[in-house]
């Protein structure tokens, strides 16, 4: 039989699809959405009771409090969404933290006058195990190979 | 209140890390037994949040009152959530999930002694 050669497939990656996490918000990026969420929460329900009852006692770090919150808040959305679009806004929002928490860390310890109270910032988040500090860099490792994946992907396409 | 209900809830929400992240290790998926261990830790949080709801009636006062409010509402919430979330995932990283709740459990409680001297650990 000498049927004409098929053209050969485009060799997609022998990838086995079912093992790969298909979205941002599965496999490792179950967890980092989980512990987002935990810090979205617990950022913006400390930041609201602050606001609300004592805003006048230390205005700065609670009003980084909210920032926080809210940064936290878009990170969790935008992981567990995952198009190309809500990728681009939680690599924003992880960029934005890890500034954020270096930038207040360093702030706190430097200026303790401007901080009577705690923010989730505060001491690079020593308040919180350090983990606001590692948090956004597994973010962005974990969305970095997102886009490597999706720039693999149309290569291979094309 | 004597502390022998959060004290346990500390032991029992790092004993479920603990097994939870032997489970992601060992490349498993959540299992019956892994669940009915959030659960158990659930009816402990509410045990503690009842204790806590007691001493509130008794007339008692934390000096931050709303802040021992939101604790007492998001304590219960966690484990609940964290098991439908490490549930829907098909991989170790299921476990890893319910490893989170686990320390957010036993840090949770230390954080309440914090807000209230009067829960004791």
């Amino acid at each position: 039989m000498s049927e004409p050669a098929a053209p050969p497939e485009p060799a997609a990656p022998p990838e086995p699809r079912a093992a790969q996490p298909d979205l941002t918000r599965t496999g490792p990026g179950r967890l980092l959405v989980a512990v987002y969420a935990l810090f979205a929460l617990s950022a913006s329900a400390r930041a609201g009771v602050q606001i609300a009852t004592k805003f006048g006692h230390a205005p700065v770090a609670y009003l980084l409090s909210a920032f926080a919150a809210v940064v936290y808040i878009l990170a969790t959305v935008t992981l567990t969404v995952g198009n190309p679009t809500a990728r681009r806004i939680a690599v924003l929002s992880c960029s934005t933290e890890l500034a954020g928490v270096l930038a207040v860390g360093t702030w706190s310890l430097a200026d303790r006058a401007m901080f009577p109270d705690a923010t989730v910032w505060s001491s690079y988040g020593s308040g919180y195990g350090f983990v606001p500090l590692v948090l956004p860099v597994f973010g962005l490792l974990w969305l970095s190979r997102w886009s490597k994946r999706a720039r693999t992907r149309r290569t291979t396409v094309t | 209140m004597n502390g022998a209900v959060p004290t346990t809830i500390i032991i029992a929400g790092l004993a479920l890390a603990g097994y939870s992240l032997l489970m992601t290790a060992l490349n498993r998926r959540m299992t019956v037994p892994l669940l009915a261990a959030v659960g158990v830790l659930e009816i402990l949080l509410l045990v503690e949040v009842g204790l806590v709801v007691a001493k509130l009636a008794e007339g008692q006062r934390p000096a931050s009152l709303p802040t021992l409010i939101g604790y007492l509402i998001a304590t219960p919430i966690v484990p609940v959530v964290a098991a439908f979330w490490g549930l829907v995932e098909r991989s170790r990283w299921g476990p890893a999930v319910i490893a989170v709740a686990g320390l957010v459990a036993a840090v949770l409680m230390v954080r309440l002694h914090e807000i209230w001297p009067i829960i004791h650990v």
